[in-house]
């Protein structure tokens, strides 16, 4: 009997866990909010690489009303192309493109532009961190 | 939203090439290896393997080795679990989800396959819990269990702490997020010394500690085991053969493989496309309502491919049962062959990110609170995401799930053979495993191939 009421305790204090687990849960977002505040652009990268010659490839995206425009983009450039992801959006935010890990501001009318060059092949998710988080599109830099 | 609970870098899709030669490959292999299989069951006759020599049994066993290690991993432990707690909230700052999603779930498998079942050493809950038992034996009282084992659940509760993982790690719409990782931590901490405190350390660890299931399994096919507490050297897939008879086996192993595959699925246009879809009715919602609504979407995706890997395979086995005209069920003798695809599937999904945001842990190390610290003097080092190439990735991951469908054929053929007395019956009986094989095999390599 013993035995069982300590099982029991266990179990019970497993519980009182997982109630102040949903209660952290809700804090995260804020967590996450503060992270995109002290992260923001990445200007100096940018302004070296516009000083390159060669054409750049120019990525176009609109974002209206909570998503990009005719559905999520599917851009494709190739490896070592110097790219200018610009992103038109009508809400304020960061524009960030994963894996290269770019983050550039954006608000309605000031587009953001984020300059590079497609080094690193693969698939990487364009996302417009405002509120609520937009899911932008994927860009595929092909070998 | 990140698949795969951390890294930016997602692999190209399979060309079509590489999709239509292997999955022929692998048809023509099938039926090639069905033909000139062995006609005697050998894996379990081999399972026993070669003791290794004495010194290194020795060394390998020692008291000393394993306090040493299980020491370790405890302090490992409690550093990732400070950092999630109380490190930088930037995910990708935080030493905590990468050592989590990418060094320990990608690592602990390969290790587990390669050595054998080292888990039992590496654990830190199982460290912990034999911790408390040495400390009870010194206070003179003996370390019992409180309840009998909860054998009539099986596996069951092992399969659910796993799902809760998977779910975490590819429905959760911030999997990376240290706090949420740390929450998870402390709450799956106590479901393992918790159950360990209930039921002991062996039962819990076999039924109810989900990742010790699931490295105890793909150790079957490693080429090292303990046998009668003795080390021993065998042919990989042996640990394999015979029937697997605890309850719930075929629940986890198709949560292991249901998991894989939907987080390639979830990768793919479709998938994506209708979390967009979905996205856009809920604009003018919160940020935890989205949340909370593709959190459910994607959990629903995921338990409808575990549900598909469970009804494949119980349709498979009942075919073959009417094939054979056997009296009792098959379910519990080809769920082994499954494992080997498990890990291919892991290494096929899982390589890149290994290999590329693995590299991250190096600067973590010398920082993992974020705090600009530079202990190891390797804050700095700059990670190389060309250090593979898209080939390589492609190659790797065909390679993988092909070796993955051969080693579970030839399991399942193995097992086939020691089955039936009659040789037809035994190569009957295979046809549907045949299918099922092929059907895994193709699938995950067409799911790798979508765009």
């Amino acid at each position: 009997m013993e035995r069982i009421k300590l099982a029991s305790v266990i179990c019970a204090a497993g519980l009182a866990l997982a109630g102040c687990g949903s209660g952290d849960d809700a804090a995260a977002p804020t967590a996450s909010e503060t992270t995109h505040a002290g992260h923001t652009t990445t200007e100096t990268e940018t302004t070296q690489t516009e000083t390159a010659p060669a054409a750049a490839v120019t990525v176009r995206i609109l974002v209206r009303d909570g998503g990009p425009v005719g559905g999520l983009a599917r851009p494709k450039v190739s490896q070592d192309d110097r790219v200018v992801l610009v992103v038109d959006a009508d809400v304020s935010g960061d524009v960030h493109l994963h894996g290269y890990d770019l983050e550039q501001s954006v608000a309605p009318g000031d587009p953001a532009r984020i300059r590079f060059r497609a080094t690193i092949p693969g698939r990487f998710e364009i996302e417009l961190h405002a509120q609520p988080e937009i899911i932008v599109g994927e860009l595929t830099v092909e070998p | 939203m990140l698949a795969h609970g951390i890294g930016g870098v997602r692999d190209l899709p399979v060309p079509e090439s590489f999709f239509f030669s292997t999955a022929a490959v692998v048809l023509v292999v099938s039926f090639v290896l069905l033909g000139v299989l062995w006609q005697r069951p050998l894996l379990e006759r081999h399972a026993d393997g070669r003791r290794l020599p004495r010194f290194l049994q020795t060394v390998l066993l020692s008291r000393a080795l394993r306090v040493a290690l299980q020491a370790a991993s405890a302090a490992l432990f409690v550093l990732v679990l400070a950092t999630a707690l109380f490190g930088t909230t930037i995910e990708v700052l935080n030493f905590a989800p990468t050592f989590v999603y990418v060094i320990f779930w990608i690592g602990m498998p390969a290790l587990s396959v390669l050595f054998g079942n080292v888990w039992r050493v590496l654990s830190p809950w199982r460290a912990m819990a034999d911790g408390a038992a040495w400390a009870i034996a010194q206070a003179g009282r003996e370390p019992r269990a409180l309840l009998p084992p909860p054998v009539g659940v099986g596996r069951y509760p092992a399969a659910a702490a796993l799902f809760a993982f998977v779910a975490l790690e590819l429905a959760y719409q911030r999997p990376a997020d240290p706090r949420v990782l740390g929450v998870a931590i402390a709450l799956y901490t106590y479901w393992a010394l918790g159950g360990m405190a209930i039921y002991g350390r062996d039962a819990w660890t076999r039924q109810g500690e989900g990742f010790a299931v699931a490295f105890s399994l793909l150790a079957r096919i490693a080429p090292f085991a303990v046998r009668d507490g003795v080390v021993v050297l065998r042919w990989p897939l042996t640990g394999l053969a015979g029937s697997e008879r605890i309850r719930g086996t075929l629940g986890f192993v198709a949560v292991m493989l249901g998991s894989t595959s939907f987080d390639g699925f979830s990768r793919t246009s479709t998938w994506q496309n209708l979390l967009a879809d979905v996205r856009l009715d809920l604009v003018g919602q919160s940020q935890r309502t989205i949340d909370l609504v593709l959190t459910l979407v994607n959990a629903l995706g995921l338990a409808a491919f575990v549900l598909a890997v469970a009804l494949t395979y119980l349709t498979a086995v009942a075919w073959a049962r009417r094939l054979v005209h056997a009296t009792r069920s098959l379910v519990p003798d080809f769920v082994q062959p499954l494992v080997p695809v498990a890990f291919a599937y892991l290494v096929a999904h899982y390589f890149s990110l290994f290999a590329l945001q693995g590299q991250f842990i190096v600067l973590l190390a010398s920082d993992p609170f974020g705090r600009g610290w530079d202990l190891l003097g390797t804050a700095n080092f700059a990670p190389n995401l060309t250090i593979v190439s898209p080939e390589t990735v492609w190659y790797v991951q065909v390679v993988s799930l092909t070796l993955g469908h051969v080693a579970g054929l030839a399991v399942a053929h193995d097992r086939a053979v020691a089955l039936f007395e009659d040789r037809r019956d035994a190569l009957r009986s295979q046809y549907p495993m045949l299918a099922l094989m092929v059907l895994y095999t193709v699938g995950g390599l067409w799911l790798l191939s979508q765009g």
